[in-house]
């Protein structure tokens, strides 16, 4: 049996599944302070009656890491950065306490300045006195080469006893340096949190008997063991919308295209499924104010929810964006969409007296009947869906392409289904998909989706391969690790081969091995290097993923 | 229409194309190859560039057949001398386009390749590493759909511009000015200071040959004395840099001085509104700190941390006899400048009822020679820039010749010249002597190919 439990903003959710059947559901109001015990309480309620061992599986999707970064409550972070040449220093937003220190890495790995170690002793000393306990260390390129990064680390524990220090290269490989010391910081901030956070939850799952792995949902729609996530903490955050995409994923039908439609109270988070692949942001995901490299799906949060306000402004309905509590019909201060959609028939929660009554209030604003004016605010939201959704094919449609072939295949892409999970779907998601030409799915047990989803993704798992054959080595861009290479013939077949033993690898280090099997080439390009009118070496990239997916247990079972 | 030069003020963003063209090369170990932007890839996307709120990214587009044939006589037609990748680049120039005009950017940077600038308007094939002349579709492209009339397009390329000065040479609302490396001592072995334009368009072309060797002091002293002062007087609508990165001190193929600091302020300087890369082939020691140190002056962002590893202020200086050559070509050139009008009136004078010239034109890629005469009909209509036909002998190699003859009619002809011109084209569609025939005509925005061969005609 699969175990799923996603802790939202207002409802902690969870599943239990067996031989792909949703076999019981459970929601407890989420406490924000209290997030262990929710989960517990949710885990409780779902495993009563069923023995211990029989548990195969339990995946926890937690907002614990988002709102800690949220509210501030991390731990103060000071950066050490080495930014050589390029941009103004200052014009990076990474705010708090950043040092400065000069040195230099080139986008080849090789260093163009030394590191002045003096420096570094004197922004650890700063460092010290202002009484940091953890220090994020980043070099520009130092993905390609982290020597400067490590003798940065070397320093500031020599200077500052008891110090915690995390490294660049090991928080990110992928180009952007802004982004990969913003992701190094939030990492160091929330390593201690997270890793107690993770401890608690063992040791309760352990204290029910329950012998099963334990998984944590990332943003990208992958499971982590809960012992290896602790080295990775922020990967966990935005996992919620994650849940709910892969919820979808596993609730229609496989390899088509969808938008995910999760209407909430206040806002709608809108996703896509591309022939059946959850799309990926191109960019790392924004937390606050700070731009990072953590891989997460590309969602559009809309401001249009079952309890937006409605008002009337110039003869005109407005919806949204803020809410000023529940719907009329249940008891609420104004009109919102729920009213309207009640009156029309299109969902049967509340009065529909107090429905009646909102409307009619709003019809005499507007000039027209209780029944016309909830039709105008039911056209009005689907407008809004129609127009955010739009705006995220069209995004897709215009991201930024480097290569002929990527320009050439990219075509217009619309969508075969509308899928709506959440609490305002039932209304609204049949429209809307009826405007699009899609057909509109309300799947069973649409509102504990999210939870569906938690208990049957599968990890993923990127790999980034770069070899360098003049100058003969190879880096790895996610956790930093380099090799030598000394075979000058070095070709593409070989790179690959290589990308493909080093997945294998990264897999079972991270507990994930039995889903190594899964990995894909997603890229593979090779540049001769040409000095003096012969080639002299290559540059090999290859790309490798584990992609979001459905564990085996669920896509051979309970799918028609 | 006004352009969005003339509207400035508004803070907004600057547009970036980035094409690297990571699957296209002329040949494998060509400097024209995918290798060529990737270290300007690692540097401008580990800054962060595309990130920063002053930097909008967009994504290239193909350019239609139309879009080249606009500007080009294309033999044996458009669909066989380009490549998709030739398409993109030119279709990304058109996409900033459409955005700057739009007022959507402030400014444009189209860091694109493959380049164009050596194209000129009869295209047989590769020249200077060039299919089709991205400036040119581009301009063109905009004066036809935003109506606008005057174009500067300032070519920074350490090689002479020789594709589009070819192109506009007659245009007296298209000033071309080109600084580069000494045609005596680089490729394409043109460019002098006697180049100055055709008789009608007189002081619209401007070459200023330099001396190898000039570091950026005497690039810079060239913009302050002389284009600037000119492109204050011309008063473009639009201003175009054909932004070559290759005068840099560290270029395989030239020998100027050039830094990326050099490069940065040139661009702030010359506060085009639109750059297009054009060649630069020191792949790891220049052009991924040119391209960013360009890419944050036309952000308007602070640029004085980029610099080259092994470059220090100072490095390069001037001597004496360098800024006495280039002074002095300064001044010769103010001179033509100043003189325009009267120019234009004695060559005009001179040309009698048609202007010919004869040019031998070689294809260094491809090793075509072609054998070529211009020929502009120098109408009595003052405000007529006059109809223009070429005719052209192409040979490949020890192979076979291919011959055209076009006829080009420009967007302000007049009508008698626009009717004189299609009869040209009509009367030479049964000349056998040639296997093409071509037809632009800029106000219908129409453009024939007859081929006498197959007697078959496509109309773009």
């Amino acid at each position: 049996m699969l175990i799923g439990i996603d802790v939202g903003g207002t409802t902690t959710d969870a599943v239990l599944i067996d031989e792909g059947k949703v076999i019981k559901t459970s929601k407890v109001p989420t406490d924000h302070d209290h997030l262990l015990e929710c989960l517990m309480a949710a885990l409780d309620e779902i495993v009563l009656g069923i023995p211990p061992e029989k548990i195969e599986r339990v995946v926890l999707s937690t907002t614990l890491i988002t709102n800690l970064i949220a509210e501030g409550k991390t731990d103060p972070v000071a950066l050490i950065i080495e930014p050589g040449p390029g941009m103004n220093p200052d014009g990076y937003s990474l705010g708090g306490e950043v040092q400065i220190v000069r040195g230099a890495i080139d986008y080849r790995g090789r260093e163009i300045e030394a590191l002045d170690e003096d420096q570094v002793e004197k922004a650890a000393a700063k460092i010290a006195e202002r009484g940091y306990r953890k220090v994020a260390v980043a070099s520009k390129f130092g993905q390609r080469n982290h020597a400067h990064e490590e003798r940065m680390r070397e320093t500031v524990m020599r200077t500052i006893p008891g110090v915690h220090v995390e490294m660049g290269h090991q928080a990110s490989g992928r180009l952007n340096f802004p982004r990969r010391a913003a992701t190094t910081v939030l990492k160091a901030a929330a390593m201690d949190e997270y890793r107690k956070f993770a401890g608690e939850v063992a040791k309760a799952v352990a204290g029910r008997r329950i012998q099963a792995p334990v998984y944590i949902l990332k943003a990208d729609g992958g499971t982590l063991p809960l012992a290896t996530s602790i080295e990775h903490p922020v990967e966990t955050i935005f996992s919620g919308p994650a849940a709910s995409t892969m919820g979808v994923l596993a609730l229609t039908p496989t390899g088509q295209t969808s938008v995910v439609v999760d209407i909430g109270g206040t806002t709608t988070d809108i996703a896509l499924i591309l022939d059946g692949s959850p799309l990926i942001s191109s960019e790392g995901a924004r937390v606050n104010s700070y731009l990072t490299h953590i891989r997460a799906f590309a969602v559009k949060s809309v401001a249009l929810g079952g309890d937006s306000r409605v008002r009337a402004v110039g003869g005109r309905v407005a919806v949204g964006p803020e809410r000023a509590g529940p719907a009329f019909c249940l008891g609420g201060p104004e009109p919102t969409p729920t009213d309207a959609m009640r009156i029309l028939n299109l969902i049967s929660i509340g009065e529909r007296n107090l429905a009646e009554e909102a409307m009619a209030n709003l019809g005499k604003k507007l000039g027209c009947s209780a029944g016309e004016a909830a039709q105008t605010v039911v056209d009005a939201a689907v407008e809004i869906l129609i127009r955010e959704i739009d705006e995220m094919f069209l995004a897709w449609e215009e991201e930024p392409a480097y290569r002929v072939w990527e320009i050439l295949q990219k075509e217009k892409i619309r969508p075969q289904n509308v899928v709506g999970v959440g609490g305002g779907s039932l209304g609204l998601v049949p429209l809307v998909a009826e405007r699009l030409g899609a057909r509109g799915i309300i799947p069973d047990n649409a509102t504990v989706a999210n939870a569906i989803g938690a208990a049957v993704a599968r990890p993923t798992l990127t790999l980034t391969f770069r070899a360098d054959t003049e100058r003969g080595f190879y880096t790895v861009a996610e956790d930093g690790t380099t090799g030598e290479i000394r075979d000058r013939r070095f070709g593409q077949k070989e790179a690959e081969e290589m990308a493909k033993r080093l997945i294998i690898e990264r897999a079972a280090d991270m507990g994930i091995g039995e889903y190594a099997a899964e990995a894909v080439l997603t890229a593979s390009e090779v540049f001769n290097m040409v000095r003096g009118w012969s080639t002299s070496g290559r540059i090999l990239d290859v790309s490798m993923q584990i992609p979001a997916g459905l564990i085996p247990e669920w896509t051979g079972g309970g799918r028609g | 229409m006004t352009s969005p030069r003339e509207v400035k003020g508004e803070a907004r963003k600057m547009g970036l194309i980035f094409f690297p063209a990571f699957d296209w090369a002329i040949t494998p170990t060509h400097p024209e190859r995918e290798e060529r932007l990737l270290y300007t890839r690692d540097q401008i996307f580990e800054e962060g560039l595309m990130d920063l709120p002053e930097v909008e990214e967009y994504k290239p587009r193909l350019a239609e057949h139309k879009d080249i044939a606009r500007v080009h006589f294309c033999i044996p037609s458009v669909e066989a001398l380009v490549t998709e990748a030739h398409l993109i680049a030119a279709g990304s120039t058109l996409v900033l386009a459409d955005a700057y005009m739009k007022g959507e950017i402030n400014n444009a940077f189209a860091l694109v390749r493959p380049p164009g600038h050596h194209s000129m308007r009869v295209a047989h094939g590769n020249r200077g590493f060039c299919n089709v002349n991205n400036e040119a579709i581009m301009v063109e492209y905009i004066r036809r759909k935003y109506g606008i009339r005057r174009v500067a397009i300032i070519d920074t390329d350490v090689h002479h511009g020789d594709g589009t000065q070819e192109i506009f040479y007659h245009d007296p609302d298209v000033l071309f000015i080109s600084f580069h490396q000494d045609g005596r001592t680089l490729y394409p072995g043109s460019g002098f200071v006697d180049e100055q334009g055709g008789p009608k368009a007189m002081g619209r072309t401007i070459n200023i040959p330099l001396p190898p060797e000039t570091p950026d002091e005497g690039i810079h002293y060239v913009l302050k004395e002389l284009v600037l002062p000119i492109l204050e007087e011309f008063r473009p609508q639009l201003v175009v840099n054909s932004a070559g990165q290759d005068n840099h001190y560290t270029d395989p193929l030239a020998n100027m001085r050039f830094s990326a600091q050099g490069y940065a302020k040139l661009n702030e300087m010359l506060a085009p509104d639109i750059a297009v890369l054009e060649g630069g082939y020191a792949i790891e020691s220049a052009l991924p700190y040119v391209n960013c140190g360009i890419i944050l002056a036309m952000a308007g962002l602070d640029y004085s941390n980029v610099r080259e590893p092994d470059y220090h202020p100072g490095r390069f200086s001037m001597s004496r006899t360098m800024e006495a050559n280039i002074t002095g070509t300064v001044e010769y050139l103010q001179g033509v400048w100043d003189a325009r009008e009267e120019l234009t009136a004695k060559a005009v004078e001179r040309a009698g009822p048609f202007f010919r010239r004869h040019k031998n034109i070689f294809y260094d890629t491809d090793g075509i020679r072609e054998r070529q005469t211009e020929s502009v009909k120098m109408c009595p209509d003052k405000s007529c820039p006059g109809y223009m036909t070429i005719d052209t002998d192409a040979v490949r190699g020890y192979g076979q010749s291919e011959s055209g003859f076009g006829t080009f009619v420009p967007l302000f002809a007049c009508k008698s010249c626009r009717e004189e011109a299609r009869e040209e084209y009509e009367a030479h569609k049964t000349d056998s002597r040639y296997n093409y025939i071509f037809f632009q005509d800029k106000n219908r925005d129409e453009y024939r190919l007859y081929s006498t061969r197959m007697h078959n005609e496509r109309v773009y």
